[in-house]
């Protein structure tokens, strides 16, 4: 009981040195939202392709035997800001060119009309299963909102051009049997027609990636930069922590506390508390700021917090760590900064991983950083769940393990 | 142990460094220390800097394991019951041991806190304490903004929260001006006119003389000389005489001067001769007369009272401070 009392009291006067300390609060909070903000809105360009309002170049690979997919494809032209691009250095646009296309990158979405389009258009006479498809090859990275609205168009578009394609034949046929009947179940083959034209779905629009591509959601800027500068400014406590550890241990602050009955345990509990939590209320305030300003959705918010739990977990662990190299402030301070902002850049906290190169992207599993915005990303691009995140809180832990058990053993209280 | 004596140190070491860990064979900082303290004393430790003063405050108060030796505190061995000893001991360390962002109050209700005090307890004895250091008028302030003196009474007043039978104050008079040393100095009387026992290190011999009931004189990990400040002084004090000579004096005279009775080493600079004697007065009737006998002009003549400073020199050939 005694010792649960002087751990919260050294807590809360570590918080209260802490908030009183108007350079360290500028460094965890306002210096990390800013560059949240402000990174946010200068990348948004380079994470959302085709948001630029200019005519969107959409290539199209015609395979089609018929005349149906050439119908589709006029009239896509004619949609303002859509630009159809049907021949790749002048002559028809093959797949294979149409998937080089989206895997280098230079295209995000191509569509290919295949060679039986219009004749299994056509089977829907007499076959009420038979469909004809047209896939999208885009590149994986795209995200579901920046296709929707091409699909949608496409799909619109040609439903409507096989419905006309097929109007006629259909009137024809039901106006023979129409004939032939007559009159004894007039009404009920009316019905009938009527019933088929409404749900004729005759076109299917199939999303496809290139082969070779892996299927992976990538972040949008808020997605990046959120999660990313959250995780750099949470391990600017590394450098917080470790300068007052310092400072106790020069001031002699730890050696009166330890001439009390304070067990040393207790009183290493009571310097990792605060920071801890202090830690947590960094991330709670800039997904908040991220909920507030860009309506960021915060899915599964058990998820983010066990990914929080152990992200906070590792930055104190690594703090404790900190505080046992260097004998100066000095020391402290540019130790602390450095490993910071070189894991944090290994990590992917300032440039996205899936930009870099291989073997940066190897390095980026070594650092903390790196799987706690995997974690992040975990859940906010991929809507994964508890069950999705456990490896990274996992290999959290495993860090403030390793951090704080080396930390512990170098440890000197003076 | 009898029930008079609050401390009692048996052949205390502290060796700093591993030795076992071979870089070196450490420093030996206090090199088999033995003393008692009585309840109700205040005890002096004087001593140079880097005598071994803090490392002896550090191992009676259960900071440091001593190397060899063993000491019993209010009733209690510090390696086998630190838990009990350090409930009834108040330390004071030689550093500001203060949060300077926090106000007075804030530093003191902390530190309560750790000991066990909580709700109105604490408010009275944080209260109360403020009131002994004179500083109840400034407790909201944070500490940065006070001054030396006021710092160093906060300081103290942080060691006496938990009322200790004991309190050791480690140099607390570094870098007060001599008005708030004063004023320190009736802080510590008060508090042992009360009864509490004090353990009061120092390098300024004036404090030991002043303060302390008796006094340890520490040099180099020893105890050198230990009794009442008036009994030291009495025996060993000595004395210094300062001679001022027109043209410096002739290497024979100084030898004669060697040879009177009760001096002990004679050196000549700047124009001065500084004579140090066993015992200034009858040192300086020979001194006299042997200038009497030969027609030695003296243009200014000083004795140095006989004080701790001198016992110091006696026992070490060396000043307190360089
Ligand atoms: N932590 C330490 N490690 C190694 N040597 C130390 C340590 N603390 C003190 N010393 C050495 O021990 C000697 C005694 O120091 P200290 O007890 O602080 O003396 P004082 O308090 O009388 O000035 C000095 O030589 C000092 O350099
Ligand atoms: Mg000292």
């Amino acid at each position: 009981m005694l010792h649960l009392h002087q751990i919260l009291s050294i807590t809360w006067k570590d918080l209260k040195i802490l908030f009183k300390d108007v350079g360290g609060m500028v460094t965890l909070f306002l210096m990390p939202m800013m560059f949240i903000i402000v990174m946010s809105i200068i990348q948004q360009g380079m994470f959302d392709p085709g948001d630029s309002g200019q005519p969107r170049r959409l290539p199209v690979v015609n395979l089609d035997s018929g005349n149906l997919a050439a119908e589709v494809i006029a009239q896509l032209d004619n949609v303002d800001g859509i630009e159809v691009e049907t021949d790749w250095e002048g002559e028809p646009m093959t797949r294979e060119q149409a998937e080089a296309l989206v895997t280098d990158g230079k295209r995000a979405v191509v569509v290919v009309f295949p060679a039986d389009f219009s004749e299994r258009v056509e089977e829907r006479l007499d076959d009420a299963g038979a469909r004809a498809t047209i896939e999208l090859i885009t590149d994986p990275a795209v995200s579901t909102q920046f296709i929707a609205p091409i699909q949608g168009m496409v799909l619109g578009i040609a439903e409507r051009v096989a419905e006309t394609a097929l109007a006629p034949a259909r009137i024809e046929a039901g106006l023979a049997e129409l004939l032939a009947y007559l009159p004894a179940d007039a009404q009920i083959l009316l019905d009938k027609m009527v019933i088929e034209t409404e749900k004729t779905n005759v076109v299917h629009v199939e999303r496809v990636v290139p082969p070779g591509m892996g299927v992976e959601v990538f972040p949008d800027s808020y997605q990046q930069n959120v999660p990313g500068y959250t995780v750099f400014g949470v391990f600017f406590i590394v450098a917080t922590m470790a300068e007052s550890i310092l400072r106790e241990k020069r001031e002699g602050t730890f050696r009166r506390l330890l001439a009390a009955p304070l067990p040393k345990p207790i009183l290493l509990a009571g310097k990792l508390l605060p920071y801890y939590l202090v830690n947590l209320l960094q991330v709670a305030v800039m997904f908040s700021v991220a909920r507030l300003l860009f309506g960021m959705a915060l899915v599964q918010p058990v998820a983010l917090l066990v990914v929080s739990l152990a992200l906070a977990a590792a930055a104190t662990g690594m703090g404790v760590l900190v505080a046992t190299f260097g004998k100066t402030q000095t020391q402290i301070s540019g130790l602390s900064v450095l490993l910071t902002l070189t894991m944090s850049a290994v990590g992917g906290c300032m440039v996205p991983t899936f930009v870099m190169p291989d073997f940066m992207q190897a390095l980026a599993r070594f650092t903390p950083h790196g799987w706690a915005l995997q974690g992040f990303q975990d859940v906010l691009v991929r809507g994964y769940g508890l069950a999705g995140v456990w490896p990274d809180a996992a290999a959290l832990l495993g860090f403030a393990a390793v951090f704080f058990l080396i930390g512990v053993w170098r440890f000197r209280f003076d | 142990m009898s029930d008079n004596i609050i401390i009692e140190a048996q052949g205390l070491v502290k060796r700093y460094g591993d030795p076992s860990a071979g870089s070196g064979r450490g420093v030996e900082a206090v090199r088999g220390l033995s003393f008692a303290i009585r309840r109700g004393e205040i005890f002096g430790f004087l001593g140079p800097n880097g005598a071994g003063k803090t490392t002896t405050i550090s191992m009676l108060s259960c900071l440091l394991e001593p190397t060899e030796g063993t000491a019993i505190v209010a009733g209690y061995d510090v390696v086998k019951a630190p838990g009990e000893v350090k409930r009834r001991i108040g330390l004071v360390p030689q550093e500001l041991a203060l949060y300077p962002t926090l106000s007075a109050r804030d530093n003191l209700n902390f530190y309560g806190r750790i000991y066990g005090l909580r709700g109105r307890t604490l408010r009275r004895r944080v209260d109360e304490v403020l009131g002994m250091v004179g500083l109840a008028e400034r407790a909201g302030s944070a500490v940065e903004d006070f001054s030396g003196g006021m710092k160093r009474r906060l300081n103290i007043a942080a060691g006496l929260l938990h009322r200790p039978e004991v309190l050791f104050l480690d140099e607390p008079t570094v870098g007060v001006d001599p008005q708030s040393r004063n004023g320190i100095f009736e802080h510590v009387e008060r508090l042992n006119a009360d009864g509490m026992t004090i353990l009061y290190t120092t390098h300024y011999m004036e404090e030991a003389e002043r303060l302390c009931h008796r006094v340890a004189i520490i040099d180099q990990g020893r105890i050198i000389a230990l009794d009442t400040p008036r009994k030291l002084i009495a025996d060993l004090g000595g004395g210094i005489i300062h001679l001022g000579v027109a043209n410096g004096m002739a290497e024979g005279l100084l030898e004669q001067i060697r040879a009177l009775p009760e001096v002990r080493a004679v050196t000549q600079f700047d124009g001065k001769v500084k004579v140090e004697a066993t015992r200034a007065q009858e040192a300086l009737v020979g001194l006299l007369a042997l200038f009497n006998r030969t027609d030695t002009d003296i243009t200014s003549l000083e004795v140095l009272e006989p004080n701790l400073e001198t016992v110091f020199l006696q026992l070490t050939g060396k000043r307190l401070r360089d």
